[in-house]
């Protein structure tokens, strides 16, 4: 990609034996992440799974307690809705259109904040505890992990925000908003399937 | 063929791809369960 091809105009032949000449080793790093973060789904939503198909066990409403399916759903439509200003900031920066860049990397962190603040919310509202039964426990898992990952996202999002702001980002360079970027519609996708499974059916 | 890990682009693309086959397979269980 972009440094393989900088690699290639100071230097002819192969590259050095720890360096692709197809993959740039940020791009690299956040793909093998991504792997393992599904991985690391895949066991949570074994232990969903298990429970209610191999147990059998009753999902929410369990012990008089529901889930709160309108809230999610409000909270669902703001996160997609980050993942389409994070789209419209990197496309800024393709054309070199610096406002759409910094509004749509600060619109994408306070979608995502306010994502964030309304899960912590439905938390302290929910009424039962992570320990409560099987059920709660990988509800907690489950959004929790997620929620997690949000932080992380927030995190990167800070970072690319900051450098926007500071006139980082070209139409040639722009790695550090495209690699969040995809880590961030990664962590949309993983809720609209914790969304459906743990919220809808 | 799509690669979602490949470019900020595709990841979006997947993603919608993701929200409408996840939107229909959710709302066709729904509606089974409320018919059955």
């Amino acid at each position: 990609m972009e440094a393989a091809t900088a690699h290639s105009e100071h230097h002819h032949g192969p590259p050095a034996a720890n360096v692709s000449s197809r993959v740039e080793a940020q791009f690299l790093g956040m793909l093998l992440f991504i792997i393992s973060e599904v991985m690391l789904f895949g066991a949570f939503f074994t232990a969903y799974f298990f429970i209610r198909v191999v147990n059998g066990d009753q999902w929410f409403p369990v012990d008089g307690f529901e889930l709160p399916k309108v809230i999610a759903g409000f909270n669902t439509a703001v996160l997609v809705s980050s993942s389409f200003t994070m789209h419209w900031a990197l496309e800024g920066a393709r054309n070199e259109n610096r406002n759409a860049l910094r509004v749509g990397l600060l619109t994408t962190f306070l979608l995502g904040l306010t994502f964030l603040t309304v899960q912590i919310n439905e938390y302290v509202h929910l009424g039962f505890a992570p320990h409560d039964n099987a059920q709660a426990t990988i509800f907690y898992g489950l959004t929790g992990l997620h929620g997690a990952h949000v932080f992380v996202g927030l995190t990167l999002l800070s970072f690319a925000t900051i450098r926007a702001f500071r006139g980082h980002f070209t139409a040639k360079e722009h790695r550090g908003v495209e690699v969040p970027g995809i880590y961030w519609h990664f962590v949309d996708v993983m809720w609209i399937v914790v969304y459906s499974t743990v919220y809808l059916l | 063929m799509l690669n979602p890990l490949r470019s900020e682009q595709e990841a979006f693309r997947f993603l919608l791809y993701v929200a409408v086959v996840v939107g229909v397979l959710t709302a066709i269980v729904l509606l089974v369960r409320a018919i059955s």
